[in-house]
């Protein structure tokens, strides 16, 4: 039967294991006569990049990809790494656990890179994650969910987003900042509901500002009218609204029904362009929303816009053009390209004492000459704690003025 | 402690809340006294109430009132096709087949919506007005409004069901489908009639749950199981248990705001269907259609 099947394939099936003999006694010769250049040339040092190119993740993957494509093209174009060329594999992680795991798998058992750049959502990080500290590969993520970080991942992860604690910490910092002295914060119930809660009033409290209160909602609710009772009886200055959309969009009505006239905050995810088209200007007027930025003030930052061509890269776009880059200087500190290689070394190159540089290659230079750097990113400065979360980032506040986003500041 | 004024306030947006989802669930509980099956395809067909209303509304600047009127009979004509075409063949199959079928047919449905009008939120284009305060108690023109339409939509069915020549033979069918035959009621023509009648105040309940929030895909799907609990509360089968159940679920799903944070509240609405059949297996008025 085998015979039959494969028969037509005969001379070509002899031929094959030939020619790939023949090529590998030659690769072999060469690395083992020719001088280190040309082998450089020949074994490209691969990186693994894992974003989401489909799915939830969809919009920001294929931009991520292509930030982090950017720098990589800098870095060849200045030699490469360890006199390596670097190419960047590219898989489809779908926004979508199981695929990202078998993406995952498939680059760590086959492709064998020592670093994966770009997992989006929180579940699928948490889903790689172990593969990854368990193969000693690298991972850098843009997921907010604080329990990824305390993943026992042994250093194996980094992420550039703020994690909830960081996010509620410096939304309340800038709540206090515009001298609001009552705050009410309203939370869809879902898992960062209550940290965020709890971190918002302890740093309120903190700068003379208080928490009059909070409550969990129920999502899927056609009307709130009862729980804006609720929060209007504890007469609030503002009120935070940390849902999403769909429910958002209800409270921000229910509360122009029931006449508030203070303040209402939100994350830019849940009054998006689109919910103000959805709703009469008089109800969304003066609303403020927040999102991490990018360090739009960062020499880092300019350099981006750069070398991606766009006016203004965003959040992830700039987040993607920092992992590249941490990933290229820890792989030239560690002088091997190896997770673990690049894990004791990241934070060698990103904080402490060294010489500011705003770009991989400007490190990469300053690295062969032997001195100390300290990356500064295009997303924020890029210094991590010990368990991989980022100690400051930039947010974005904007105010919506008759229909539309107002930049109110990036601080 | 609440005051007596919290109470009346939650009282007020209990019997709001409960009015609204009266309507869609009037709708499936004469979807299940005549054709005998819970019917989740109610769902879908809100939603499709809710899009036509605003295309009348939104796109084509119709005026309120034109617009719910479109949204029923959209809906409703949706729903005989549907049923025509899918629903009836799974009937001979049994009821929880034809359910099951039923929950397939309205993903299908909403999957159209999507790719007709896409995923994002859409409101209508009318005014939001301010709460009226009367003492103290806050009360919705846009509510008055909607509880309004849904009292004249029951108070319309009621009519149809006790004076009209259809709705007594509708009535017939739901009570003894044999018997009915045997009087030379045809069973098809009153499936059709039964489904234009539900499946227009799903979405007539779907546009006016819309008037109150925003409307997308998920519209009907979200408050389906909440519809579902009202008609089972109130007796599947019997339209005025409809009400009852919907207004019993709005109510409490309210009240219990005294008690418990509004986390919970959902959690309410299904407590209250087990401890109703634990009580009354049938539900509170029975399945007795009308």
């Amino acid at each position: 039967m085998h015979e039959i099947d494969n028969g037509g394939d005969m001379p070509h099936r002899t031929r094959e294991p030939r020619r790939r003999f023949l090529k590998r006694a030659g690769v072999l010769a060469l690395g083992g006569m020719a001088p280190a250049i040309v082998r450089a040339q020949g074994t490209p040092l691969q990186l693994g990049v894992l974003t989401p190119l489909t799915g939830a993740g969809g919009f920001d993957g294929p931009r991520m990809a292509k930030a982090m494509q950017a720098v990589i093209d800098e870095v060849n174009a200045n030699g490469g790494l360890l006199g390596r060329k670097v190419v960047l594999v590219v898989e489809d992680g779908q926004t979508n656990p199981e695929a990202a795991v078998r993406a995952a798998r498939k680059l760590i058992d086959v492709t064998k890179v020592p670093a994966i750049m770009g997992t989006w959502a929180s579940a699928v990080t948490s889903a790689v994650a172990p593969l990854c500290w368990e193969s000693r590969t690298f991972l850098t993520t843009v997921s907010g969910a604080d329990s990824i970080t305390r993943l026992p991942h042994q250093g194996y992860l980094i992420r550039t987003q703020p994690n909830n604690h960081l996010q509620a910490g410096k939304h309340a910092e800038f709540i206090a900042s515009m001298g609001v002295a009552r705050c009410f914060m309203m939370s869809i119930q879902a898992p960062f509901a209550e940290p965020t809660q709890t971190r918002a009033t302890e740093v309120l409290k903190e700068k003379g500002s208080q928490m009059v209160g909070t409550l969990i909602y129920d999502k899927d609710k056609t009307t709130y009218r009862s729980e804006v009772d609720q929060a209007l009886r504890t007469n609030p200055d503002l009120i935070y609204l940390n849902g999403y959309a769909p429910d958002v969009t209800i409270l921000l009505r229910d509360l122009y029904r029931a006449s508030y006239a203070g303040k209402r905050f939100a994350q830019s995810y849940a009054v998006t362009s689109k919910v103000l088209e959805s709703l009469p200007h008089e109800v969304t007027e003066g609303v403020i929303t927040v999102q991490p930025s990018a360090d739009v003030t960062s020499p880092a930052y300019e350099l981006a816009k750069k070398r991606l061509g766009i006016a203004e890269p965003d959040s992830y776009e700039t987040q993607a053009t920092d992992w590249a880059s941490l990933v290229s200087l820890a792989i030239a500190k560690a002088k091997i390209a190896t997770g673990t290689g690049i894990r004791d070394n990241v934070r060698n190159i990103c904080q402490g004492g060294g010489t500011k540089v705003y770009s991989a290659v400007e490190g990469l230079k300053l690295l062969a000459q032997g001195r100390d750097i300290n990356y500064e990113g295009a997303s924020g400065p890029c210094d991590f704690t010990d368990i991989g979360d980022i100690v400051d980032c930039k947010f974005r506040y904007n105010k919506v003025t008759d229909g539309k986003f107002v930049l109110l500041k990036v601080a | 402690m609440p005051s007596l004024a919290d109470v009346g306030q939650l009282l007020v947006n209990g019997v709001m809340a409960g009015t609204i989802l009266a309507v869609p669930a009037i709708g499936l509980t004469a979807i299940y006294a005549v054709l005998r099956f819970p019917n989740f395809a109610l769902a879908s067909h809100a939603t499709i109430g809710a899009f036509a209303g605003y295309v009348a509304n939104a796109r084509l600047g119709w005026p309120l009132l034109p617009s719910v009127a479109t949204a029923f009979v959209v809906a409703g004509s949706v729903g005989v096709v549907t049923d025509d075409t899918v629903l009836k063949r799974f009937r001979p199959a049994g009821y929880i087949t034809t359910a099951i079928a039923s929950i397939a047919l309205t993903i299908a449905l909403e999957n159209v919506v999507r790719f007709v009008f896409g995923n994002e939120l859409r409101g209508y284009e009318l005014p939001i007005q301010r709460d009226w305060r009367i003492g103290a108690i806050r009360v919705g023109p846009q509510q008055v409004t909607n509880l309004a339409i849904a009292g004249v939509a029951m108070a319309a069915l009621f009519g149809f069901l006790g004076f009209t020549r259809m709705g007594k033979a509708m009535r017939a069918v739901a009570d003894n489908p044999m018997l009915a035959a045997i009087k030379g009621i045809d069973a098809d023509t009153i499936g059709r009639i039964v489904n234009f009648v539900g499946m227009g105040l799903a979405g007539l309940g779907g546009m006016l749950i819309g008037l109150d929030t925003t409307i997308d895909p998920l519209t009907g799907f979200r408050s389906i199981l909440s519809v579902f609990a009202a008609a089972v509360v109130g007796g599947l089968g019997s339209i005025p248990g409809a009400v009852i159940g919907a207004l019993t679920v709005g109510i409490g799903e309210e009240l219990c705001l005294l008690f418990l944070s509004p986390d919970y509240r959902s959690a309410v609405g299904f407590a209250a269907i087990l401890l109703v059949l634990t009580l009354r297996p049938r539900g509170i008025l029975g399945q007795r259609a009308y």
